[in-house]
């Protein structure tokens, strides 16, 4: 689809947000779009979405079944997840069992199985934003456009969304998805598209602009030594600090794009057996395709490997 | 579109915002039809009238209950001709139920009479000319409110300033020396025309003034929601 020199203002005498955006992507293709709050990436993701008609110029070539995450879920209606979802559903022209599938699906997947009979007003922000996603998937969408998505998320649905992503690219999809918090670190090989003064700048993927951060533990006596080592490996240690408690297991067989420490035949800097007490340091490694290993033998333990940063 | 049409029904009626409108109404026909018994055609003349400001604010209702980001995703889902269509819709399902009370309230409070003397008009012939005149009103009484509905107005002062301007002028303007009747849909002058004789050529004008009123109502609606999802 392509947005051909479109101009917006939300009032007639309003000041322009976006003045001749000129972007185009296709099938299997993932935009990011970054820049400052308030500049304009939510209107060029409605405006791509549809939600938004551009004042002037136009939209074209955009795909019949578009799904929208907004920033923030409507959660103020008085329908429970289970029946908003069903009536999504049939909104998405689904029939009945197809309905009914397609919610039992995307409830077990997003985990929320447990809020299917609450009412949507009693939800915390994070579980309503999982219903927004929700109805977005519902109906396979050639367009997924994601405001802000990873807003409000737990560590276990942050990775899922770069997985549902894959999933609309995989089934021929195009994503957009709008971040101002770095996490699209978890999407290699997006292009981005940079807001600012009402102008979008497209720039290709590139393969090793990324910078991913991955936590480790290790043993408290040993921290000096594997500070060291991974400095003289080549990686930019952020800090050291005390581990609290173990973060929650996620996906620990994610093959997402930061290459994770690889397990070292040497001699072992973390026993694995009291994790509680083992210090955590940061260490910065380039977020390429191409494995980085980290030479400092430090087993992967299972967890999130990469809290990102850009 | 059905899907969108019920679930914004279940939205209306879920939230018990369905109420006040609802009261309203009935506290109207209650007064209407306290006052003694009325021959059908003349009585649901005027309560016609009186229902017209209710329908209106219970389109406005209707309409305003779904937060702006859930009629942005609908409009994402099914298309923007559609989402406003299904809205309309939805308020004019709502809008015959309320006609629906207003044509057997008076029969259960005694309001009229079914006794009909020489040259009256026949009971059933009554009722079928009620049921026309609340039929003139309500797509009027839809138009109005979705011109006030917070889509267009964007604010709750603007949207009660249009109903309430809407449904004073539609009573103001359809006053029998009124200079300016052609602004306002044709309420006053049907309630007038069904406490005499009514000729097919007067009902047709009728209709077709009340046809004509809503359709350049509508497309000021449709031309306003353009540019306002």
């Amino acid at each position: 689809m392509r947005l051909e020199d479109v101009w917006l203002r939300y009032h007639r005498r309003g000041p322009w947000v976006l003045r001749g955006a000129e972007v185009r992507f296709g099938p299997g293709e993932v935009a990011v779009v970054l820049g400052r709050n308030g500049v304009g990436k939510s209107t060029l993701l409605q405006l791509a979405a549809g939600v938004l008609r551009p004042t002037r110029g136009r939209v074209v070539d955009r795909p019949a079944a578009v799904g929208w995450v907004p920033e923030r879920f409507p959660a103020d209606q008085p329908f429970t997840v289970g029946g908003y979802l069903t009536g999504m559903g049939r909104l998405a022209g689904l029939s009945g069992p197809a309905v009914d599938r397609a919610v039992r699906h995307w409830v077990d997947r997003l985990g929320l199985a447990r809020f299917h009979g609450v009412r949507l007003p009693e939800l915390s922000k994070g579980t309503a934003q999982k219903v927004g996603l929700a109805q977005a998937m519902l109906r396979p969408p050639g367009l997924l456009v994601l405001d802000e998505p990873w807003e409000g998320l737990d560590a276990a649905a942050r990775e899922l969304v770069p997985e549902l992503i894959g999933e609309v690219l995989a089934g021929g999809g195009a994503a957009l998805v709008s971040d101002h918090r770095g996490e699209t670190v978890r999407l290699p090989g997006a292009s981005r598209w940079t807001v600012a003064d009402g102008t979008v700048t497209a720039q290709a993927p590139t393969e090793s602009a990324g910078i991913a951060v991955v936590e480790l533990a290790v043993p408290a006596a040993g921290v000096a030594d594997a500070v060291a080592r991974l400095r003289a490996a080549g990686h930019h240690v952020l800090r050291v600090r005390d581990h609290v408690a173990p973060p929650p297991a996620t996906r620990p067989a994610e093959a997402g794009p930061p290459p994770v420490a690889r397990p070292d035949p040497g001699p072992p800097a973390v026993a694995g057996t009291d994790p509680d007490a083992a210090p955590v340091a940061g260490a910065a490694i380039p977020a390429s395709p191409a494995p980085a290993g980290l030479d400092a033998g430090v087993p992967a333990r299972p967890g999130p490997p990469a809290e990102a940063a850009r | 579109m059905t899907a969108l049409v019920r679930l914004r029904l279940a939205g209306f009626l879920r939230t018990g915002r369905a109420l006040a409108p609802v009261l309203a109404g009935l506290l109207a026909l209650g007064v209407l039809y306290g006052g003694g018994r009325a021959r059908p055609a003349e009585a649901y003349g005027v309560s016609a009238v009186v229902l017209f400001p209710v329908l209106a604010w219970q389109t406005k209702i209707l309409l305003d209950v779904e937060p702006d980001v859930q009629r942005r995703l609908a409009r994402v889902v099914v298309g923007p001709v559609r989402e406003r269509a299904a809205g309309l819709l939805a308020a004019a399902v709502a809008g015959l139920g309320t006609v629906a009370v207003a044509l057997v309230f008076p029969w259960l409070v005694g309001g009229v009479t079914g006794e009909t003397g020489p040259g009256d008009r026949s009971v059933a012939a009554g009722v079928a000319l009620g049921l026309w005149a609340h039929l003139l009103a309500l797509p009027a009484a839809v138009a109005l409110g979705a011109l006030a509905s917070r889509a267009i107005t964007r604010s709750a002062g603007y949207g009660v300033a249009v109903l309430s301007v809407g449904a004073v002028g539609a009573l103001v303007l359809g006053l029998s020396d009124s200079v300016l009747p052609w602004l306002a849909p044709p309420v006053m002058p049907t309630a007038r025309a069904l406490t005499g004789d009514l000729t097919a050529s007067a009902a047709l004008l009728l209709s077709a003034w009340a046809l004509v009123w809503v359709v350049v109502a509508l497309a000021g609606y449709a031309w306003g929601r353009r540019t306002r999802a």
